[in-house]
């Protein structure tokens, strides 16, 4: 997920209120994440802050209030939790892993950062690059984690996201990547963590990027992908991970970016799935929750925005869907 | 901060004076242990003293990679050491047991899976093959409480089918007979699974994922693959009978046409020489059933869907089908509008696509 520059779309002036965005109270919400340190909760989730404040900028990039958090201040952050090795730790401490990495590519890709960096830390991008390509399994084109050896297709994107934000794709083969996700394809169309693994669409969302910046989306059968992806949607316009399992706003984004990559968004019903986002707002101090009236945090915020900005909701800017 | 399911309550949470002060202790004190761990392991004093901390950290937050990742370092020296304390057996139950207790509480954390993933690799690298085979062969047990709990567990399936292949790969082969897989019992355990709930989508993948390993080893020939192709459809259309409206089992039945179609990748066929007199065969039978249903369930838009996955089928082996009109197709068509208008742009590509 990046951002792209597109026009401002009017206001939501004369909005029916069950069809309103509660955009200023989102905005504090999220300015209000960092200064909650006499929660015990801030602390227990310290080791996804760097994702957070990737979460939290994007939701406000799309907002329109790209300008809520201090620039410097989240520059110096995501420097500090650098390692030498080239890779980014959760937070400072925390040892580096793919996922932070990529948050901490995509969060100097938004505040177009990277001549910083250079400055910083000479030669910071190379490293980077360097570490995310040293996860890749030379034998099966698939990447660890980190050096503990987890493999999964989301680190696989994560992989070729940051890498192509950095311009250094060259660095890792892309073709062996690709044959990877191809064979994690099953015959309901989906993708899974690894070959044989049950469709799951948080999956297809990191196979269909991993294939969309590859340019490679002729091996996915799109049809029959197509087709399942638009049953994730419910009678209650919310969508679901998996056949059979309960809504949940963060597929909002996992769903409908696959199904934006596949030119297929128009096969689920938008305007109920509009709403069903809006009921997850707490209207009152801001955030959004995976269901209406549930405790609201970062992670489905994000999500639930990114899903209103495919939808095209006035006044969003709008989102890439890889 | 990814919280799911937790209800917010009405309006904001005023905590009492007494209740900030304790959170306020709670935090010092998991802040304190943090640190503590964190000073221990830059001066690289791996002990037994700091993996006890690190125990009680990870049970107070198992989400913490990094203390997984020291706990890892630490369980790497002590089983160096010259003189060890503990022999590399015991550090492994230790931990089967922590990893254990803390996935019955946080079961879809995914380092908790991944530390015992490391775990049992590693006891094969310390203890040998044999031990290992052991190790990965008591896994099963642990995945299927975890299955009991949460049938639909992501991390425990994927888990399953990553310790299935371990103990295949460490079986040790009979005399001259081939290696057995555990593709049979694993079979057996989907159905056991699908009886208990049809709608365990998870099971049923896993089963199509089974099955050519089955035939290959049951050296099936052409009329045993034809058999086991019926009974799987038999099997199918029982369970459409018993909850049409549940998308796991038309899912398995659409797996089912889609090993018919003679565009299916030869791995994944489950009788190789099919001719399109019996593919024919197959889609006619199947479209009668499915039609009967309807006289019950008028309303299932998935029934509609099947026939003209049926119709697509049947026109890509045989084109002057008499067991359908256009007509008939048009009126599923309309069904599916009728009845499914959350997605009814992809119908209308249907529409399209068909030429209807």
């Amino acid at each position: 997920m990046s951002l792209v520059s597109g026009p401002g779309r009017g206001g939501m002036a004369g909005m029916p209120v069950e069809m309103q965005l509660f955009v200023d109270k989102h905005v504090s919400y999220i300015q209000s994440l960092d200064t909650r340190k006499d929660e015990l909760e801030y602390w227990l989730t310290e080791h996804l802050r760097l994702n957070g404040l990737y979460w939290g900028l994007t939701a406000l990039h799309l907002l329109g209030h790209a300008h809520a958090l201090p620039r410097t201040g989240i520059l110096d952050f995501v420097l500090s939790c650098l390692h030498e090795s080239g890779g980014f730790g959760a937070a400072p401490g925390h040892d580096a892993h793919m996922l932070y990495t990529v948050s901490g590519v995509q969060i100097l890709a938004t505040l177009d950062a990277f001549g910083e960096l250079e400055e910083r830390v000479p030669g910071g991008r190379q490293k980077i690059g360097k570490f995310i390509a040293g996860l890749q399994d030379p034998e099966t084109g698939t990447f660890a984690g980190d050096e503990w050896g987890e493999q999964d297709t989301r680190f696989l994107y994560g992989a070729l996201n940051a890498l192509s934000l950095m311009g250094l794709l060259e660095l890792v083969d892309v073709e062996k990547a690709v044959q990877h996700v191809h064979s994690c394809a099953n015959f309901d169309g989906g993708y899974g963590t690894s070959p044989g693994a049950e469709s799951h669409s948080g999956q297809v969302f990191t196979c269909v990027g991993a294939l969309t910046i590859a340019g490679r989306l002729d091996l996915v059968n799109q049809e029959k992908l197509g087709a399942w992806l638009s049953e994730r949607q419910l009678k209650n316009g919310g969508l679901n991970g998996r056949p059979e399992k309960k809504e949940d706003v963060c597929y909002s984004w996992w769903v409908m970016s696959s199904m934006a990559m596949l030119g297929k968004l128009h096969w689920i019903d938008g305007d109920r799935l509009t709403r069903f986002i809006l009921q997850c707002q707490d209207p009152e101090l801001g955030g959004l929750a995976d269901r209406p009236g549930d405790m609201v945090d970062v992670f489905h915020t994000v999500f639930g925005i990114a899903g209103l900005s495919l939808l095209k909701y006035p006044g969003l800017e709008e989102v890439d869907p890889v | 901060m990814a919280s799911h399911g937790i209800s917010r309550g009405a309006g904001p949470v005023v905590r009492s004076e007494e209740a900030r002060q304790k959170e306020l202790q709670q935090i010092t004190a998991y802040r304190d242990l943090a640190d503590l761990v964190s000073t221990k392991m830059a001066e690289r004093q791996y002990t037994v003293q700091v993996l006890g901390q690190i125990t009680k950290l990870l049970n107070e937050n198992p989400e913490y990679y990094t203390i997984w990742n020291h706990r890892r370092r630490i369980l790497i020296a002590l089983v160096a050491e010259e003189a060890p304390r503990q022999s590399p057996d015991e550090l492994l139950q230790g931990d089967l047991q922590l990893t254990f207790a803390l996935l019955r509480k946080f079961p879809k954390c995914y380092w908790i899976w991944n530390h015992r993933n490391w775990l049992l690799r590693e006891g094969e690298a310390l203890m040998g093959a044999e031990a290992a085979y052991k190790l990965w062969s008591g896994e099963l047990q642990l995945i299927n409480k975890m299955l009991h709990a949460d049938s639909r567990n992501f991390h425990a399936w994927g888990y399953r089918r990553f310790v299935v292949s371990q103990i295949e790969r460490l079986t040790p082969s009979q005399h001259g007979g081939s290696q057995q897989s555990l593709a049979e019992s694993e079979f057996e355990y989907t159905t056991k699974m699908i009886k208990t709930n049809l709608s365990n989508f998870s099971a049923w993948h896993n089963r199509s994922q089974l099955i050519p390993n089955i035939l290959r080893e049951r050296e099936a020939d052409p009329q045993t693959r034809r058999d086991f192709l019926g009974a799987e459809l038999s099997l199918i259309c029982e369970a459409i009978n018993t909850d049409p409206f549940d998308q796991s089992i038309w899912f398995y039945h659409q797996y089912l046409l889609s090993i018919l179609s003679p565009s299916c990748p030869p791995h994944q066929l489950v009788v190789q020489d099919l001719t399109n007199g019996e593919r024919q065969g197959y889609y006619e039978h199947e479209m009668q059933y499915i039609r009967e249903i309807l006289e019950d369930e008028a309303d299932c838009k998935w029934i509609y869907e099947a026939l003209l996955g049926l119709a697509e089928a049947h026109m890509e082996v045989d084109a002057g089908t008499g067991s359908f009109t256009t007509k008939d197709m048009r009126a599923w068509l309309d069904e599916l509008k009728r009845l499914d208008p959350l997605r009814r742009g992809r119908w209308e590509d249907l529409e399209r696509r068909l030429s209807l």
